[in-house]
């Protein structure tokens, strides 16, 4: 007989006193740290902690693409490999790659390509390998901000560093960055990420429902929002460097 | 040792990391560089945006203003093969016709058998050929230290063993550095590379690839070279490196008592 264990969420995502149930306000970010050049065999690493998020990314390229068929003669390519730990989630994941693991990594290599410079790499590839170790809610978007910053680190050509973060409704309230449980049991998600070449919108998915303008303010919050971590992430690249200029 | 002398001169007045008109000022990819685009033109890593009224960034580096050209030195990056670079390789794998070696790019470098040796094209003839006409056979794992003589984006960069202090190495250890850092390890006219000589009486080949291959009259004295090496590599992007890289060798072999 199978045993059928029935997620609970409370009824209730916001709090009496206005904020969300782990205490923040309706804007804030969950507390964020980043750190590069983590793995020392990689050509470029990065490790975020987002939240109860802990996720690795690294960088190898350019180099020969294997298997050989899936070389472009005019251009590079950039493959993907998002995988969560068996252990990251609180059900035990399949190590296996899943459908959700193989769109995600889709995702987040289109969302990255436009920065790139392929075509000056015809006939290579660079891989970024993302780990999750603990996943508690918008891993995409962690993976996509940790990733860019890992090809930054792998002094990769790049137009600019690509930020990512959610944007939802919870309980008709227009939220930013959820967490797992607002994830679950919200209205809406809305994943977006930006570049910040030209200010353009590189990523966005959605799920659930919203009126046009609750999309539009949520836009603008997500604008807001991922101004904050792009300059952490330019905090976080910076900071292996001045910390040796300043020790001297 | 005569081998890094000849690089020494490739490199005169080439470590853009001392120069006074590289700022210090650390910048990362997409960050804007200037917004004056009638005085200033993009240089080496630098691009105009879309809508061409800024100057940014592509690489973490260095800003650099030269002139009217506003450039960005790399800290970090890969090596790109370039004609003329000499490159230390390791024979990774070899057939009747070519030899195949990792030099530190996307592709193997290939070494026909026809560039292990010099030839004089009067003298050769069939049946004829003299004793130090056969080619030095290669194994694979051999260290060469090897000159690039076609480069291109799309095909494997061929080298030749054929020129001045080029050839098959035997001993010594060969470490691996960002091969961005290749400029600063040299120094300005040479300046690094012959103080470390000096003072740790080693013998050093800086490749272009980031490889670089130490010989000394024993352990200790190339353990502490190679120190040197990666405590330079790490502090590429600081002022006055030489001198305190000059006070770091001379204290560690008074403290670790090496001759």
């Amino acid at each position: 007989m199978t045993l059928l264990i029935q997620d609970e969420y409370p009824k209730k995502l916001l709090r009496e006193d206005g904020l969300r149930l782990d205490g923040r306000g309706l804007t804030d970010l969950r507390p964020i740290k980043m750190e590069v050049d983590v793995i020392k065999n990689a050509d470029g690493s990065a490790y975020i902690e987002w939240g109860n998020n802990k996720i690795f990314a690294s960088v190898y390229g350019p180099r020969e693409v294997h298997p050989h068929h899936l070389a472009k003669p005019d251009r590079g390519i950039l493959r993907v490999f998002y995988r969560m730990a068996t252990y990251s989630v609180f059900e035990r994941k399949r190590p296996a790659p899943g459908r959700r693991e193989k769109e995600i990594s889709l995702v987040i290599s289109e969302c990255l390509e436009p920065v790139l410079f392929l075509e000056l790499y015809p006939g290579t590839s660079f891989e970024i390998f993302i780990e999750v170790i603990d996943a508690d809610g918008g891993t995409r978007c962690a993976s996509t901000t940790v990733a860019a910053l890992a090809l930054a680190d792998a002094g990769i050509p790049m137009r600019s560093l690509v930020s990512s973060c959610a944007v939802g409704k919870v309980d008709g309230q227009l939220i930013t960055d959820l967490s797992g449980i607002e994830d679950k049991a919200g209205d809406s998600d809305m994943p977006v990420a930006m570049t910040w070449f030209n200010d353009e919108i590189s990523l966005l998915q959605f799920d659930g429902k919203m009126n046009q303008e609750e999309m539009d303010k949520s836009l603008d919050m997500a604008k807001d929002a991922l101004e904050n971590v792009y300059q952490m992430q330019l905090e976080a690249l910076k900071k292996k460097y001045i910390q040796i200029q300043e020790g001297i | 040792m005569e081998n890094n002398e000849e690089l020494e001169e490739d490199q005169e007045q080439n470590d853009e990391f001392e120069d006074e008109e590289t700022l210090r000022e650390i910048v990362a990819p997409g960050e804007v560089l200037t917004e004056d685009i009638n005085n200033f033109i993009p240089g080496r890593g630098a691009i105009l945006n879309k809508k061409r009224d800024k100057i940014i960034s592509v690489i973490i580096g260095l800003k650099q203003i030269k002139k009217n050209y506003i450039n960005v030195i790399p800290l970090r990056g890969f090596y790109t093969p370039q004609i003329g670079d000499k490159v230390v390789g390791i024979v990774v794998d070899k057939n009747p016709v070519k030899y195949k070696c990792d030099i530190n790019t996307k592709y193997s470098g290939i070494l026909k058998i026809k560039n292990t040796i010099k030839r004089n094209p009067t003298d050769r003839m069939r049946g004829n050929s003299r004793e130090s006409e056969i080619p030095e056979k290669l194994f694979i794992g051999d260290a060469i230290v090897g000159k690039i003589i076609a480069a291109d984006r799309l095909n494997s960069p061929e080298i030749t063993l054929v020129g001045k202090y080029l050839g098959r190495k035997t001993g010594g250890i060969i470490i691996q550095i960002d091969s961005q850092k290749v400029p600063r390890i040299i120094g300005r006219n040479g300046s690094m590379i012959k103080m470390l000589k000096n003072l740790t009486n080693c013998n050093i080949f800086v490749a272009q690839n980031g490889r670089i291959w130490v010989k000394g009259i024993d352990i200790k004295h190339e353990r502490l070279l190679i120190e040197g090496i990666y405590k330079i590599e790490n502090e590429a992007h600081t002022t006055g490196l030489t001198d305190r890289m000059e006070v770091f060798i001379k204290e560690e072999i008074e403290r670790r008592g090496i001759e």
